[in-house]
């Protein structure tokens, strides 16, 4: 093995007995402490174990998951409308600029109540705060990606003679989708996160009301094994985007001269 | 006839360095003396192996095969004795530090007063010919002003040995021309006369009107070519010494060596 | 070594010219109309259940303040915000500065932040209720702990993408070790440690907010939450919009404040 693989894999193994060594001494310390709030690492396998594969568990992931998917794609697509108006004209950036960055600026969170009170369901207000959360990101990096269109792009939009709707679609949409993607991504972890909170008002079937309900019950374990679980699941959807991402972007990568990973 | 019998700062002995272990060595059997007190030039075309010679004689780089010895000792790393200008000086002069800052960035291993530092360093820029920048930051400099700093910032910490890497390649051929009269000026100085300059250059007519000798290293693998004493008078001028026939025979022969090398 | 270009990332209030020389009319009539129209529906459809007129948030929103309320909370708000962000501050930068400079902590930690990086902060709301009870311990903690990854990460970046070149200037001037990362490492990572601390500063006020609203027994957050309960819509309504502009406040701030600190970056680039 080459000296820098040698190194290579000897820091992923430090990275690695560092990360048991911690466990370890969480589960010394939990037993020796027993203290409530902070159980060993072995009892929250344990729960995790029997939870995670429980229908009860699925079944609420599946509804948040839902939900997210329903808030993401109404949330991104309207982005991505706006967006590319936004990014092609000036005029219309300036007009709609200052209530989008007001707006963008708004705690989301407020956003819960707000939308409680409008909407009866509790599943429409999630649906809704998901989507609010997810639109600016989004909008913010269609515009960007729109606007960084290269002049010679847009020379040849408008020698084609393609109507503004469709030199959007077809021109501006696909040369800004490197950036577009981008924001989709921060979008997705905060569509996640929104999942959660909005779920935290307890009522219904979803994972955010799972961890929530946990408080109630005095079930710390179940509760760690929901955060936990929560973590994999943002990670798993991270590399599912990636792979897509990639997928869509594949031209981009030829063209900018990068290896296709 | 001076006492001492050896008057050479800087001895390089059978210096090589491979990067792989397959493929040509970047420099191979390397050996030659640098006097004190002289101005040597290292000339060759790109990717000869200059700027990997002048890493390892400065201690930024270790040889594979072969030493450096500075005054007598093995140079393992960078010394207190040795100076550095490098080519890129808006990446070798720091931004967030003014002038005065940046030239008396390597003072603080001397152990001097304040007062003494930033004496050192308005004296320095008083050689190069700057004076009054150094409330002013390098990036508000035009480029020959900021290698000019560089070549203070070197000077400041009184080297025994100062190396220059293509250090006026980034500049245009005017600013090339001033920056080069600073150098000469900076070596004739009373108190540099026991200064020794090592200066890299892909320019053959730059390499002749600075040096007392020119070394011609060729590619593949890096090796010395000829050692050519250059014995034109000081001081040099751009009009007279460029035009004289002395010039134009060394420069022809280095060019000969080098052309003579590619074959 | 490539040079990161920064994308103008300001909001685009900022960033379109000529908003400073003359006001941006179009904008500014399009957000009074639409306020109009919201006014006009709430009025003209009696749906003052569901949502607030702008007029009576407006008047919610100077009341509250006049008398103290809503200032109240705001500043509470504050205090807890910068005492969480000041703490990721130097957790963060401490952090990231030691994991980017040496390859062996880097090594040793890896495995650790990345098994945490993917498990959102106000996530742990109901976990963090358990270990610090309901109150402003609590909060600060989850400030605390949202606000150090965007820090952390964009410090090591900084530490890790530092020219080489300065490295080599840095060893030939005998400055080695400790002193080379203070005075080397850091001011040349500063630009984006800056962009880091910009980020967090945002993300700090949102989870500040949010915990408030499920933790808090004060705050702004805690504001919303009491006064939607209550179906007291304009002052929530009001309380959400002073949000919006203290959040604006806070990247103003933040962003003057990194062009004083990292005075270089715009000056340098463009001199080249």
């Amino acid at each position: 093995m080459s000296s820098r693989a040698f190194a290579r894999t000897g820091g992923a193994l430090l990275g690695v007995l560092v990360f048991a060594a911690a466990l370890a001494l969480w589960e010394a310390w939990a037993r020796g402490a027993d203290s409530f709030f902070f159980p060993p690492v072995s009892e929250i396998g344990r729960e995790a174990s029997d939870v995670w594969p429980s229908g009860d568990f699925l079944s609420a992931t599946g509804a948040s998951l839902k939900r997210l998917a329903a808030g993401y794609a109404i949330g991104a697509a309207t982005a991505v409308s706006v967006g590319l108006a936004m990014g092609s004209s000036p005029h219309v950036r300036r007009t709609l600029g200052p209530t989008t960055e007001f707006m963008r600026a708004l705690p989301v969170i407020a956003v819960v109540p707000i939308a409680s009170v409008i909407l009866e369901d509790a599943d429409a207000m999630r649906v809704a705060v998901i989507a609010f959360g997810v639109f600016f990101p989004v909008l913010v990096a269609t515009i960007d990606g729109v606007r960084a269109v290269p002049p010679e792009i847009r020379d040849t939009a408008a020698l084609f003679r393609l109507g503004g709707l469709a030199r959007s679609v077809r021109v501006y949409l696909p040369a800004a989708l490197p950036t577009i993607f981008a924001g989709l991504r921060t979008a997705l972890s905060m569509g996640l996160v929104l999942v959660v909170i909005s779920e935290f008002t307890g009522e219904g079937d979803g994972l955010g009301v799972y961890i929530w309900t946990q408080r109630f019950l005095f079930n710390v374990h179940g509760m760690y094994a929901g955060i936990l679980f929560l973590g994999l699941l943002g990670f798993v959807l991270n590399g599912l985007f990636s792979r897509l991402e990639r997928h869509m972007l594949a031209w981009h990568y030829g063209a900018i001269g990068e290896p296709v990973r | 006839m001076s006492l001492s019998a050896d008057t050479s700062v800087v001895r390089v002995a059978g210096l090589g360095k491979r990067y792989s272990s397959d493929g040509p060595p970047a420099l191979f059997d390397v050996t030659f003396d640098v006097t004190e007190g002289e101005l040597l030039a290292i000339v060759g075309p790109s990717g000869c192996g200059k700027t990997t010679l002048l890493r390892i004689m400065c201690g930024l780089l270790s040889p594979s095969e072969g030493a450096v010895l500075l005054d007598g000792g093995p140079v393992t790393r960078p010394s207190a004795k040795v100076a550095v200008v490098f080519q890129d000086y808006s990446r070798s002069l720091f931004p967030w530090l003014n002038v005065l800052r940046n030239v008396t960035f390597a003072l603080a291993r001397d152990r001097l007063s304040k007062a003494e530092r930033i004496a050192r360093a308005e004296t320095a820029l008083n050689e190069v010919g700057l004076d009054d920048v150094g409330r002013k930051y390098p990036w508000q400099l035009s480029g020959g002003m900021q290698q000019r700093v560089a070549i203070a910032r070197a000077l400041a910490s009184r080297p025994e040995v100062v190396f220059l890497d293509e250090p006026f390649a980034s500049v245009d051929a005017l600013t090339r021309a001033d920056l080069q009269d600073v150098l000469l000026a900076v070596h004739a100085a009373a108190e540099n006369r026991r200064v020794t300059i090592v200066h890299v250059t892909h320019d053959v007519d730059e390499a002749v009107y600075l040096a007392d000798r020119v070394l011609v290293l060729t590619p593949s693998p890096g090796t010395i070519a000829a050692s050519i004493e250059v014995e034109l008078p000081r001081p040099r001028t751009q009009t007279a010494t460029r035009s004289s026939p002395r010039f134009l025979e060394v420069r022809n022969e280095v060019h000969d060596v080098i052309a003579q090398a590619r074959r | 070594m490539a040079e990161r270009v920064a994308r103008d990332s300001r909001p685009s209030v900022l960033r379109e010219p000529g908003l400073l020389r003359r006001a941006n009319v179009a904008g500014l009539l399009f957000a009074l109309a639409l306020l109009l129209l919201a006014e006009a529906c709430v009025r003209l459809f009696n749906l003052f259940d569901s949502v607030a007129a702008p007029s009576d948030t407006a008047g919610a929103l100077i009341e509250e303040i006049s008398d103290g309320t809503l200032s109240g909370e705001i500043a509470t708000t504050i205090v807890t915000y910068v005492q969480g962000l000041a703490l990721a501050v130097a957790i963060g930068v401490l952090l990231g500065v030691a994991i980017g400079s040496s390859r062996t902590i880097d090594d040793a930690t890896s495995v650790v932040v990345e098994f945490l990086r993917p498990i959102p902060a106000v996530a742990l709301i109901p976990l963090a209720i358990f270990w610090f009870g309901l109150g402003t311990p609590t909060i600060r903690f989850l400030v605390a702990y949202a606000a150090v990854w965007p820090i952390l990460i964009h410090t090591i970046q900084g530490v890790r993408g530092v020219d080489r070149m300065l490295f080599d200037v840095a060893a030939t001037s005998g400055v080695t070790g400790a002193a080379r990362i203070v005075r080397v490492s850091v001011p040349a990572a500063l630009p984006s440690i800056a962009t880091g601390i910009r980020i967090s500063a945002a993300l700090a006020l949102v989870v500040c907010v949010t915990a408030e609203y499920f933790v808090g027994t004060e705050g702004i957050g805690h504001y919303m939450q009491d006064h939607g309960a209550a179906y007291r819509l304009p002052e929530l309504y009001a309380a959400a919009a002073l949000t919006g502009l203290l959040g604006l406040a806070v990247d103003v701030a933040v962003r003057s404040g990194e062009r004083r600190v990292v005075f270089w970056v715009g000056e340098e680039r463009a001199r080249r």
